[in-house]
């Protein structure tokens, strides 16, 4: 069911719309106020009843993890945010970074308050300059009117956001990679436990939230935790309130746009993306993120138990089950970050494959043995099988490589790479083979619609 | 003490150990290349993934994963266990834990051990880690698969010389980083890093430095592949040509644990390697300390000298007898040396008591007062102060000694070892002994003052007890062969008190070392790490 909000996207558009006026004129820091006269166990509370799942791929309940902050007798705790945008197939956060900033600045300070905390840092990727200026310069509109500093709103409870330049790569994206890059340690993932909450940036206790998560907050406090997770059809399986959706690939109109959750990957693709380009069938979609499993439109839903949240759709294609971060774990494969990469009939599953592996081998960072040697061995098969160079044995091998990475690593970058390389293969199998066999050449296999 | 269950067995661990330490404890090796006892805990390598078996009211972590089923035709979606590395995991009460029996971790190893070897040259040939190398033997133990991968491995840069000492090469390193992690944590230096990513990573010094100091010969040690090799070993020897027995470093007052590599086929020494013990070195030695095997061979007196020129052992003796025959006793000084066994300082004690009635005893050593740290380094290179101190409370020190010849109360010396704490500096007060006779291994002062010298066994050609700086007692073993006419200080010095007309009846080195007296008799080192002897 598509149903239309704005509550992040009301200054996009807007002329000068990432200021603070704009944003003060479209409602904006009152929740903040709401918030600050609020407990902070109230606060908590009411994050954990807006159900919000965490926007970064991993789809955690913010208001959980905000409540695994403890105070330490010694050691301050932080905020950090997670801006490291940088997944194939993912362009949310940059569009609230650069049109509604005061969103997240807003989102920090309700954040740190429900922490604990009186630093926050946004950790944003380097390429995204923009976003990184926005960010500044609604973070110095927001202390020169004293929302940020040592009173936010009269309450005597100092907070500061800084932006941080991304140093690193694609696994500065993992919480705790980008943590050491943020000390200005190499952005290698951490051995977990500890994990942030306990050990997190400096040692100290650390709440990591993706961008998106904590620029949702203000609206969380702004309607009440619960009737924004009503806002969701998914309200009853904890997966509430309204998110950034974004369909991109080859549809005719890619695009983010802000909906209540409940909506079906069809809807998204033919009411909001304006369908597959040149009318084709769709071939298969990546739900969010390239390190999702890919679905295919012929797949059904095939649950017999009657207790499971997805047998209501029993039968039906997975593409008209509603996006939720259960429903789609629920249907084998992950919502990741909510943005829908449509390949269309004609384009050529073993070139994407490849093309994502040649990303997975180069954004490695190396540490962990299976991922290190593992993603690079993947992409250099699917070469050779576009090359036409590639044996039988050769593409039984890739299972067996990403077999031997998934759950073997340090982080989840290993299941990243292992998740979509075992969902092509076995919904791709064939057009493997035919490579193989000399039927199909790489050099005419397209990603691109004719 | 708890106890969980690895494959059934149960092992004691103490509170805070993690699994594989508490196995290791054990002498039961849970394979792996990063973890290391005496470094914090990387588990990059993930060859020490374990099943840990879900209590009994949880259920296990299941993963997706895919099988190829030849009949249907297809892939058939199967679950696997969620792995843990054992080196990161903790060891709680009763846990379960299958390593060697669990099908899961032998298809990760082996995967693991596949993944490593991928891009690795295989350069077994010629590399100097070849028949002590984890990949080698865990090939062995748990990979015995066929290569599959056909194509050109990922070539990196070789040869590249990190320092005075070390030489790495990119491609065969597993990128464990124990040695980043040695200089880091150990060394105190961090001039280790990695650069690039990704299966292009390696393994790099801090720009503007190299890769020195006083613990460079480690972080070769530590290396469990041959990527790390230094410039004194390097195309040397071939390993399984090498015998080793336990000995002592004789570098410095620490007394660092050291296995003594040498070729039977050319009675040479070869290389030092630490050797495991929590209550002295721990896992570690210095670089002096590592090289010091080359004292072996150099700088050594195999033959006996009268004047400076080679003679027959008994044409020594009697030159010996001719010299001290009508010395009155006070005149004679009997000097003990840190730089030899108790055994052979016992042995000098014995005949000195005898010979002049036990007044007049001193002490010569190496330098006392050298370069020293808080990691293992001690200021006195001497490995066996202690020891004499231990056999001879009232020893005076070798500064009273020059001043007594000075002064001339002492006209004759009998002396064991050949170096001075000042070197050349004491060869002119030493010029004016009418005559002394010198028992050493090694060439110093003394012997360059002596009118007659008794060849005596190196530390590694005989076994010896040394008292380190905290009085622990050590047997150096004996490697080699003697060289030339050398014998142990302890025969040489009975030979001379018999010539001399003293009562020596010592002739077995188990007959000196039931006369030692009780506080300077050897114990077994205490502390000593479990029954892992090879690398760990």
């Amino acid at each position: 069911m598509i149903r239309k909000t704005d509550f992040l996207t009301r200054t996009y558009d807007k002329p000068e719309g990432w200021t603070l006026p704009v944003y003060e004129r479209l409602g904006g820091y009152q929740a903040v106020k709401k918030a600050l006269g609020m407990t902070r166990d109230e606060v908590v509370n009411e994050a954990k009843k807006a159900n919000v799942r965490g926007r970064g791929g991993a789809g955690f309940p913010m208001g959980v993890k905000w409540s695994f902050m403890k105070p330490h007798p010694t050691k301050p705790a932080y905020l950090a945010i997670n801006a490291d945008e940088g997944e194939p197939g993912t362009h949310k956060d940059r569009t609230i970074m650069e049109q509604n900033p005061h969103a997240v600045i807003e989102g920090c300070i309700i954040g740190c308050y429900g922490i604990g905390a009186h630093v926050a840092s946004i950790y944003v990727r380097d390429e995204l300059h923009l976003s990184k200026k926005r960010l500044w310069d609604a973070i110095k509109e927001a202390r020169a009117k004293g929302y940020l500093g040592k009173r936010p709103f009269g309450k005597d409870y100092p907070v500061e956001v800084y932006v941080h330049t991304g140093a690193g790569a694609y696994i500065c994206g993992e919480e705790t990679s980008m943590l050491n890059s943020l000390e200005g340690k190499r952005g290698e993932p951490r051995l977990k436990p500890p994990f942030p909450a306990q050990a997190g940036a400096f040692g100290c206790p650390t709440t990591v939230n993706n961008l998106e998560t904590i620029a949702i907050v203000p609206t969380v406090f702004g309607m009440g935790g619960e009737e924004f997770s009503k806002l969701s059809t998914l309200h009853g399986i904890n997966d509430g309130g309204a998110r950034l959706f974004g369909v991109n690939g080859h549809v005719k109109k890619p695009q983010i746009i802000e909906l209540a959750v409940g909506v079906t990957m069809n809807e998204l693709i033919y009411d909001i993306g304006g369908g597959v380009l040149g009318d084709k069938k769709i071939l298969c979609a990546i739900p969010g993120g390239s390190s999702t499993p890919v679905l295919r439109p012929e797949e059904v839903v095939n649950v017999t138990d009657e207790k499971s949240p997805l047998f209501q759709w029993n039968g039906k294609s997975v593409f008209d089950v509603p996006l939720g971060v259960d429903t789609m774990r629920g249907v084998g494969t992950m919502l990741g970050t909510c943005c829908v990469t449509v390949l269309a009939e004609g384009t050529c599953p073993v070139l994407a494959m490849q093309n994502l592996m040649q990303f997975y081998h180069h954004e490695s960072c190396g540490q962990c043995t299976p991922c290190r040697e593992g993603s690079a061995w993947l992409d250099r098969t699917l070469q050779k099988i576009l090359d036409g160079q590639a044996s039988m044995a050769d593409l039984d091998a890739l299972g067996d490589i990403a077999n031997n990475i998934m759950g073997n690593t340090i982080c989840a970058f290993g299941e990243g790479t292992a998740m979509p390389a075992l969902g092509f293969l076995r919904k791709f199998r064939k057009e493997f083979e035919q490579y193989v066999r000399g039927e199909k050449k790489g050099s005419e296999a397209r990603l691109t619609v004719q | 003490m708890p106890t969980f269950k690895l494959d059934g067995k149960e092992i004691p661990f103490e509170p805070g150990d993690t699994i594989i330490k508490a196995a290791w404890r054990q002498g039961i090796e849970i394979p792996h290349y990063c973890w290391h006892p005496g470094l914090s805990v990387a588990a990059n390598c993930r060859m020490c993934l374990v099943e840990i078996l879900p209590a009994a009211n949880q259920r296990a972590m299941m993963l997706d994963i895919l099988e190829w089923d030849a009949a249907l035709n297809d892939y058939k979606p199967i679950k696997k266990p969620k792995l843990q590395p054992s080196c990161q995991y903790a060891a709680t009460e009763g846990m379960e834990v299958n390593s060697d029996t669990s099908s899961h971790v032998v298809d990760a190893r082996k995967a693991v051990q596949e993944f490593l070897l991928l891009n690795h040259p295989v350069d077994c040939p010629i590399c100097d880690q070849s028949g002590e190398c984890k990949l080698q033997d865990y090939w062995l133990d748990h990979g015995q698969y066929k290569k599959r991968m056909r194509d050109e491995p990922v070539h990196k840069p070789k040869a590249v010389v990190f320092g005075p000492t070390i030489v790495y090469d990119a491609e065969r390193c597993v990128m464990c980083t124990r040695c980043v992690r040695f200089m880091d944590e150990v060394a105190q230096d961090p001039v280790l890093d990695m650069r690039e990513r990704g299966n292009l990573n390696e393994i790099s010094v801090a720009p503007g430095r190299q890769l020195d100091g006083h613990y460079t010969f480690m972080t070769e040690h530590v290396c469990p592949v041959g990527a790390l090799t230094t410039k004194d070993f390097r195309f040397k020897a071939r390993v399984w040509f090498l015998r080793t027995v336990p000995s002592v470093c004789q570098g410095c007052a620490t007394g660092c644990n050291a296995h003594l590599d040498f070729d039977p086929r050319y009675n040479k020494a070869q290389r030092y390697r630490p050797r495991d013990n929590e209550a002295v070195n721990k896992f570690w030695m210095c670089d002096e300390g590592m090289l010091s095997y080359h004292r072996a061979h150099d700088g050594r007196i195999t033959e006996p000298k009268v004047g400076g020129k080679t003679v027959l052992t008994t044409v020594a003796l009697e030159e010996a007898k001719r010299v001290l025959g009508s010395v009155a006793k006070e005149s004679i000084a009997i000097v003990l040396s840190a730089q030899h066994s108790l055994e052979d300082n016992w042995a000098l004690q014995q005949l000195g008591s005898k010979l002049t009635g036990g007044a007049g005893v001193y002490m010569t050593s190496s330098i006392t007062d050298g370069y020293e740290d808080t990691i293992l380094i001690n200021r006195d290179k001497n490995p066996n102060t202690n020891g004499v101190k231990q056999l001879a409370g009232d020893v005076k020190p070798f500064a009273t000694l020059m001043e007594d010849i000075a002064a001339g109360r002492v006209t004759h010396v009998i002396a064991l070892g050949g170096e001075t704490p000042g070197g050349v500096k004491d060869l002119e007060v030493l010029g004016r002994v009418s005559s002394m006779i010198v028992v050493a291994s090694h060439e110093g002062a003394l012997t360059k003052m002596a009118r007659v010298v008794l060849p005596a066994a190196s530390w590694a050609e005989t076994s010896g007890t040394y008292v380190n700086a905290k009085g622990m007692h050590q047997v150096a073993d004996k490697a080699l062969e003697l060289e030339g006419s050398s014998k142990p200080g302890w025969q040489q010095l009975a030979a001379l008190g018999a010539a001399l007309g003293v009562d020596t009846p010592w002739k077995k080195l188990k007959e000196v070392r039931a006369q030692l007296p009780a506080e300077a008799k050897p114990a077994p080192s205490p502390g000593a790490t479990p029954a892992v002897t090879a690398n760990p």
